[in-house]
């Protein structure tokens, strides 16, 4: 897939190096994280180039606002998806999005962005294909609205029509699931 | 110990880490991570999970967003080298300085252009306003020109129908057709009188007309003879040249006559006719 030559640091490497704002800071942080940034913002843009302009947002709010990020709050992509996906929801809440296009349902979403483009698979995540049946499709359904879609587990609730209590344990199951099976 | 695996296992740090915590829960939740290494454990653990899950879900952007991304980010990190100053601040600096100089080029151009446009806008008022008057001008002789050809259109059309009159008047198989004639004292004397006996109109052409000259204290008389008696028909004067509007004068109406006569007499008329002062005469 791909045909050029990725950079990859350890995340202590790369955090130091956007310290230092290194130019291969740069480079290895869009190669090890624009595909899963992609993703999360794909899943709540569909249209491919407002996602893209989207996704060059992100990668320059990280890099401007680097100093705000602290390793003892927790790791890189956390507070990195976090920036994403909250640059995406702004997005989709404009004036202007709103007027050119309408928000899918999210199940249709994945399906549509599935078949619309290739998912990567690295190699450290072979054997993660069957991952999705390891989770139940109630719990999926959870995990990816508050993760990938923004929405407070009280929205979700709302959403779906189940008690705050049970999706509160439907995530912690799911994450739960997800650790086994990393593990 | 008890107390932190109830709080690991009440769902909070998935929240946590999924960023759907207010600001105040998620200060609590990074005060018990750094007092804790347990719960900062537990915290670590669910990221990675969740960056897995994440990257399971990756989509690559198409290639060419790579470079644009990362011109964007390098541009700046140029910036960043070249000015020793905190980075934020030079940032913000350089955004100021580029927003300066266009908003000054962009007001330098405006003027000029205002500029511009308003001494063309006084250039078209003068031309305007001296193209007005021109106008004016010539729509006034145009307005003076159409009331005097109305003028002699409505003299002509007067002049039209007093010559139709003047022609009824000798077509009219009722109407009587007169020459009076001058008497021995004034041989020269003529004029044409035309009487209607039907409506008892009678009538004096005026242009055929040759009368002796008289003085303003005295006025022709148009009398009839009616069964020898001088009946009083009216007085007149002789026609000026050039008056168009007198070439007919209608006298008094008569339903009989047998001769009709002019005499001289002081202006305003006579009772009774002068005799010695009668210019023409003609017999029916």
């Amino acid at each position: 897939m791909s045909k050029q030559r990725k950079i990859s640091l350890t995340e202590e490497e790369l955090v130091l190096s956007l310290r230092n704002r290194e130019k291969i800071a740069v480079e290895a942080l869009y190669d090890m994280y624009s595909a899963s940034l992609f993703g999360v913002i794909s899943r709540i843009i569909t249209d491919t180039a407002i996602a893209e302009d989207v996704l060059q947002e992100t990668f320059v709010k990280i890099w401007h606002s680097f100093s705000s990020y602290s390793s003892d709050k927790g790791r890189l992509f956390t507070w990195m998806v976090n920036i994403a996906r909250n640059l995406a929801i702004d997005k989709v809440r404009s004036k202007d999005f709103k007027n050119q296009n309408k928000n899918q349902e999210l199940e249709n979403n994945v399906t549509f962005i599935d078949e619309q483009r290739n998912t990567i698979y690295k190699p450290e995540l072979l054997g993660i294909r069957d991952l999705v049946s390891t989770l139940k499709p109630e719990q999926k359904s959870i995990l990816d609205l508050v993760y990938f879609k923004g929405y407070t587990h009280v929205e979700a609730a709302e959403e779906l029509g189940i008690p705050l209590g049970t999706i509160k344990t439907r995530l912690r199951m799911a994450i739960q699931q997800l650790r086994k099976h990393f593990n | 110990m008890e107390d932190i695996k109830a709080y690991i296992e009440s769902g909070i740090l998935e929240l946590y880490v999924l960023g759907d915590l207010s600001p105040e829960e998620r200060l609590q939740v990074e005060t018990m991570a750094s007092e804790y290494p347990a719960i900062m454990a537990e915290i670590t653990e669910i990221e990675t999970s969740m960056e897995f899950y994440a990257a399971e879900h990756a989509i690559e952007p198409s290639e060419a967003l790579r470079n644009k991304v990362l011109n964007s980010l390098l541009i700046n990190l140029g910036d960043d080298t070249i000015f020793t100053k905190p980075r934020k601040h030079t940032d913000e600096e350089q955004f100021e300085d580029d927003d300066h100089n266009v908003a000054q080029l962009h007001t330098g151009k405006s003027t000029n252009f205002y500029k511009y446009a308003f001494a063309a806008c006084l250039a078209l008022l003068v031309v305007s306003t001296f193209a007005l008057v021109n106008l004016y001008n010539q729509l006034q002789d145009s307005n003076s020109q159409l009331t005097a050809v109305l003028q002699q259109k409505q003299q002509f059309a007067n002049r039209v129908n007093l010559m139709d009159r003047e022609l009824d008047m000798y077509r009219d198989p009722s109407i009587k057709v007169l020459k009076l004639e001058g008497m021995p004292k004034t041989p020269s004397s003529a004029m044409t009188v035309a009487w209607n006996p039907a409506n008892k109109k009678v009538m004096v052409d005026m242009k055929s007309m040759k009368l002796p000259k008289y003085d303003k204290q005295h006025q022709y008389q148009l009398w009839a003879l009616v069964a020898g008696k001088p009946v009083d028909l009216g007085v007149f004067d002789t026609a000026n040249p050039g008056d168009d509007t007198a070439l007919i004068k209608e006298m008094k109406p008569i339903a009989s006559a047998e001769a009709f006569a002019v005499t001289l007499e002081p202006r305003g008329g006579s009772i009774n006719p002068t005799m010695d002062e009668m210019v023409v005469i003609g017999k029916l």
